[in-house]
């Protein structure tokens, strides 16, 4: 019975003293997460007309779950053909038309969509300040993620009207830039605006 | 000393030396699989979310913080062999209830999907990427005895402190 509370006490100490290593360690860390903050937050569907009142949504295909669950997150889809004529649209140029990629630093660095903005909004501080003045002077905001199971361009396009962005403008690309990559659509390397783009083979 | 008593000590040595390598094993698998996680805080954060457990701050985060860093420093312990017994139930403690969670999700996967269950592959947020579920099973209920054994033992050589509170006289 001793032997079992020592053995008990000791566990707890350890645990106490885990617990409290990890607080440090998390807080030290350039890469640590804040308690306190939502990571995965959500609108309202009512929220946002265009998507409350829309018969059809822009990535057409309502069988789709992704789609589905944006709109009931009150957020607009929208697919690669939508997303390339937007690319091509002169808008773009005039930065009236705008991408935001969600994505960490190393995919970013890697490559995406040209002229994109970074925006991970796990550590939003980055890049905030950028990219909110680029998407309010913007008539319609493209965000995207990697693709498939990624949820991340939806929680960046919730946090961006977070800060103060329209949802009418704010669009969510389903197929991210798997699908971009996929349709060999241009890729750029490195940092925005650095010109080095990725060999597209036709 | 007798043939019996020789064979005891003998068994008992080996026992001793034993116990040294499961515990070196289960600090190095624990610190090892710790860091990988905690460099990575925001991809074990959306593991985390993912079984449902924790909804939102500050619960979930606080999983996601302090779940990595805490089978690092007791992998650490284990391998420096400080309050060896203490530490190895604290990592049992941790492991059963994600093993029954890995369980239970790779169960829901499986009935989702139609899937035999063995056939479920997913990253469970182990810290070794997508695995499949059954030796994913298998490897935590190894880690559990290991660590049950080693929590039982009273004697540990090779430590810095193996009690933190020395056996009264």
């Amino acid at each position: 019975m001793r032997v079992a509370k020592s053995v008990g006490f000791e566990a707890a100490v350890v645990f106490v003293a885990g617990m409290a290593v990890a607080l440090l360690a998390n807080a030290l860390s350039p890469l640590g997460l804040r308690l306190d903050r939502d990571y995965f937050p959500r609108v309202e569907t009512t929220k946002n007309p265009a998507v409350a009142n829309a018969a059809v949504s822009p990535a057409k295909g309502g069988a789709n779950p992704v789609v589905e669950r944006l709109r009931q997150r009150g957020l607009q889809a929208v697919d690669t053909k939508a997303v390339a004529e937007s690319f091509r649209d002169p808008k773009y140029l005039e930065e009236r038309i705008v991408f935001v990629d969600s994505r960490e630093d190393a995919p970013y660095q890697a490559g995406h969509i040209p002229g994109a903005w970074q925006f991970d909004h796990y550590h939003p501080e980055r890049h905030l300040a950028e990219v909110v003045p680029a998407c309010l002077v913007a008539e319609h905001v493209v965000v995207y993620c990697q693709g498939g199971d990624c949820e991340d361009s939806e929680f960046a396009a919730v946090h961006l009207h977070g800060a103060g962005i329209p949802l009418e403008t704010l669009h969510v690309y389903v197929g991210g830039l798997d699908e971009w990559s996929r349709e060999k659509l241009p890729l750029e390397i490195g940092s925005r605006g650095s010109q080095r783009f990725q060999e597209v083979r036709r | 000393m007798t043939d019996h008593g020789a064979a005891s000590n003998a068994t008992g040595a080996l026992l001793d030396k034993a116990t040294v390598l499961v515990r070196w094993l289960l600090g190095g698998v624990f610190l090892y699989f710790g860091l990988v996680k905690a460099w990575h805080p925001v991809d074990f954060l959306k593991l985390v979310r993912q079984y449902d457990v924790f909804e939102g701050p500050p619960f979930l985060n606080l999983v996601a913080i302090c779940l990595p860093w805490l089978e690092a420093f007791c992998g650490l312990l284990l391998l420096a062999g400080v309050a060896v017994r203490g530490t190895a139930v604290t990592l049992v403690c941790m492991l059963a209830p994600l093993t029954l969670l890995v369980l239970h999700r790779a169960w829901l996967l499986s009935e989702a999907n139609g899937v035999p269950f063995c056939a479920i592959k997913f990253n469970c947020g182990c810290g070794a990427g997508e695995v499949f579920v059954c030796p994913k099973l298998v490897e935590n209920l190894a880690l559990i005895g290991f660590g049950c054994w080693v929590s039982r033992r009273r004697d540990h050589r090779f430590c810095l402190r193996s009690r933190l509170i020395p056996p009264a006289a």
